[in-house]
């Protein structure tokens, strides 16, 4: 393992991160950024439950593609089993955080669920294929794209509970101001355009 | 019959995904950078959507209630699938501008809604109506969003040069932070308009003239209004 | 047809219009297709259904079939971090049966049969906010500037913009709290929508000027007024306030309603809705709700 492999590594997390932001950038996981994103503590909950979900997906859907899918020419199996797999990966990340830390339960376990539909996961699974990604450099990817979500939600968590008792135009109360400040976050994330 | 033409127009208009019910974001904002991506993406909907109502519908008394989720993700995805190779297969443009697009309308919740709030317990013929009808009124609001930032954003319309030529594209319009802000000025316009939506309330209405806005009422505001009230309170206490 | 043969040709014979067209069907990729993912799916359905049993949380069965009872809503209102608590609380018997103020009185009696408890019916309650004085009938005193929250605007001094000091503000604090859609602000005082509300009493402990009270679901007559002050007082703030006149009190038949400190308040176990205190109010600050 030389030093270029390790900035490779790099590249892939920062673009993931920031540059390619998966929600302000590829549009994954909108559903729950505008949903959950009311305030802080929320928002973090989220994020770091989309981390723990997005990270396992990304190892287990690379290995079942490289290892069952591609020796077997089943690649367009893809969508099929990746979605299966998320779901079930779900299942039983709420069934073990339920039996050994009910205190986290309590924290995340309502937004679990949710997490199934988010595109985000699916998204991750998919681009990492698409990449030609190996395991690592999932992983790498998967937890990057994650930690670039935990960002983005928690600034828009900021904002809004900034926001909140502010006079807004009364047509722009709610969703669209929401969605205005999504735009101008957006264009702040293009100045990490020239990083890499 | 009308029963169907009641499916078509519901999911048209008065129940329409985009507008009404805010489901499928997450397509709306990336898809829609041109007028031609929208109808692609929109018409992939709605094939998935009518083709998976349909079997749910079909099969709906065989399923017991407790595997019914894995059971509507694996249908869902294998429409999607299906879908996904005939466009490989037929419009290798489509594909490739829509890219990872077409296997994330799995999780579209709009396919997810249908089905469980429709396909699940209501006839073939019903649920197929219903299909078609949430899919081209998805399809519609997409076209609509689409061509309005292809329009301010490359001057063109479905690829036909529509602007005159001394128009400078705004191009921020077909990108990330335009998705957001065309969808914000949507949303903005219905809820002044006061069409219901996800996001709007209902319930009592003010009975002043000015609208009943007084957290946001100020001197001028409240002058004005009360001026022209000073000439009803000499008349006589009012209710 | 050799058995090492896996390919089945469609000629034009079974697709008669489309004669040039002939369909290349490898059934070796169908079944190696169905295998993989039936295997994938049985595989994940096993190790979930084990996971269940070894990961399975011992649940008190007092606690589900309570849980089960309640409305779900997760409003707080019992004071515990929601249903799932509050069932918890019921279980282990730190809180009585009905202590949720959404359910309605059969649930109570349900989930103490439950528990092997008792709790007699009561019956159902609706918040009422006792102020009527909207923009058009009551005076502003100050331009207000600032974060359109009741309880933020309570400490600063003043009552909002307006010159009552024991009204409504309207900045609907009460809005935010609840958790039915139940209260809204119209024309800057807050309205109770007496079909949503379940009695959560949520709002009634936010309101910074503590005018929201619970009236029985059944009544149909309230004084909408909150302000102690003397009646010349009140009437150069708000045309429609409570000056203590006590002409009600006079024209009630069962003492249901009373003066004290210049504001009519009504007893709700005597008051029989029959209006004779509506029709005698002079500000007509008695409000009266049709059938």
């Amino acid at each position: 393992m030389n030093s270029q492999y390790f900035v490779n590594l790099l590249i892939i997390a920062i673009s993931a991160a920031f540059i390619n932001n998966v929600v302000l950038s590829q549009f994954l996981g909108i559903c729950s950024f505008l949903g959950i994103s009311n305030k802080i503590k929320t928002a973090s909950g989220m994020g770091f439950a989309v981390i723990f979900v997005i990270t396992l997906s990304s190892i287990i859907c690379s290995l079942i593609y490289d290892f069952i899918l591609l020796p077997m020419d089943l690649e367009y199996l893809k969508t099929i089993v990746f979605i299966i797999i998320i779901a079930a990966l779900v299942q039983l990340v709420e069934m073990v955080i339920k039996k050994y830390s009910p205190a986290l339960y309590d924290a995340l376990g309502v937004y679990l669920p949710l997490i199934t539909t988010n595109c985000a996961v699916l998204g991750v699974a998919l681009i990492n294929v698409e990449n030609g990604f190996d395991i690592v450099e999932s992983i790498v990817n998967g937890f990057a794209t994650a930690a670039g979500f935990l960002v983005a939600i928690v600034v828009l968590a900021g904002i809004r509970e900034r926001m909140e008792h502010n006079d807004i135009t009364v047509s722009f109360r709610g969703f669209p101001i929401t969605l205005v400040t999504a735009t101008l976050m957006a264009m702040a994330f293009y100045g990490f355009a020239g990083l890499v | 019959m009308s029963k169907y033409f009641e499916r078509l127009s519901n999911g048209l208009f008065k129940e329409n995904p985009i507008f009404i019910l805010m489901l499928g974001m997450c397509p709306t904002l990336a898809v829609t950078t041109s007028a031609t991506n929208a109808i692609g993406m929109g018409l992939s909907t709605t094939v998935v959507l009518l083709a998976s109502n349909v079997i749910i519908a079909a099969l709906r008394k065989f399923i017991p209630d407790k595997v019914r989720m894995p059971y509507y993700i694996v249908v869902v995805a294998s429409m999607v699938t299906i879908v996904e190779l005939l466009l490989k297969a037929y419009f290798p443009s489509i594909n490739e501008s829509l890219g990872i697009y077409i296997p994330l309308i799995v999780v579209n919740c709009i396919i997810f809604g249908r089905v469980e709030a429709y396909a699940a317990k209501n006839s073939v013929g019903l649920s197929l109506f219903d299909g078609i009808g949430m899919g081209l009124g998805f399809t519609m609001a997409l076209v609509l969003i689409g061509s309005f930032r292809e329009l301010l954003g490359a001057g063109t319309v479905f690829g036909l040069q529509v602007m005159p030529n001394s128009f400078e594209p705004i191009s921020i319009f077909v990108q990330a932070p335009g998705a957001f802000l065309v969808v914000a000025m949507l949303t903005a316009l219905q809820n002044k308009l006061k069409l219901p939506s996800a996001t709007n309330g209902s319930g009592k209405k003010s009975a002043l003239s000015c609208g009943g806005d007084c957290a946001n009422c100020n001197e001028d505001t409240y002058t004005a209004y009360h001026e022209g009230d000073k000439n009803n309170e000499a008349k006589g206490k009012g209710e | 047809m050799s058995v090492l043969n896996w390919n089945i040709l469609i000629a034009g014979k079974v697709l008669p219009q489309v004669s040039g067209l002939v369909l290349a069907v490898n059934v070796y990729d169908i079944l190696l297709a169905t295998l993989v993912v039936s295997a994938i799916g049985l595989l994940i359905g096993l190790f979930l259904g084990v996971a269940s049993k070894k990961l399975e949380v011992p649940v008190d069965e007092k606690e589900a079939k309570v849980r089960e009872l309640l409305p779900g809503a997760n409003c707080g209102g019992c004071g515990y971090a929601g249903c799932d608590a509050c069932a918890k609380a019921i279980a282990i018997g730190e809180a009585a049966a009905d202590v949720c103020p959404v359910a309605s009185s059969d649930v109570h009696v349900e989930i103490a049969e439950v528990m092997g408890s008792s709790v007699e019916a009561s019956e159902r309650q609706v918040a009422y906010v006792d102020c009527v004085g909207t923009c058009d009938k009551s005076k502003i005193n100050s331009t207000y500037y600032g974060p359109k929250d009741c309880k933020l605007a309570s400490g600063i001094g003043g009552n909002g913009s307006k010159a009552c000091n024991y009204g409504c503000m309207g900045f609907g604090s009460c809005v935010k709290v609840c958790a039915f859609d139940a209260i809204h602000v119209v024309d800057g005082v807050a309205v109770v929508d007496k079909e949503k509300c379940t009695a959560c009493g949520m709002c009634v402990a936010e309101c910074p000027n503590n005018i929201i009270e619970m009236v029985p679901y059944k009544s149909k007559v309230f004084v909408a007024c909150s302000s102690t002050d003397k009646g010349k007082d009140v009437k150069k703030v708000c045309s429609i306030g409570c000056i203590g006149c006590k002409l009600c009190e006079k024209a009630c038949e069962y003492d249901a309603i009373h003066v004290n400190d210049n504001l009519a308040k009504i007893d709700y176990d005597k008051c029989t809705n029959c209006g004779a205190c509506v029709k005698v109010c002079p500000v007509k600050v008695i409000q009266e709700q049709p059938a």
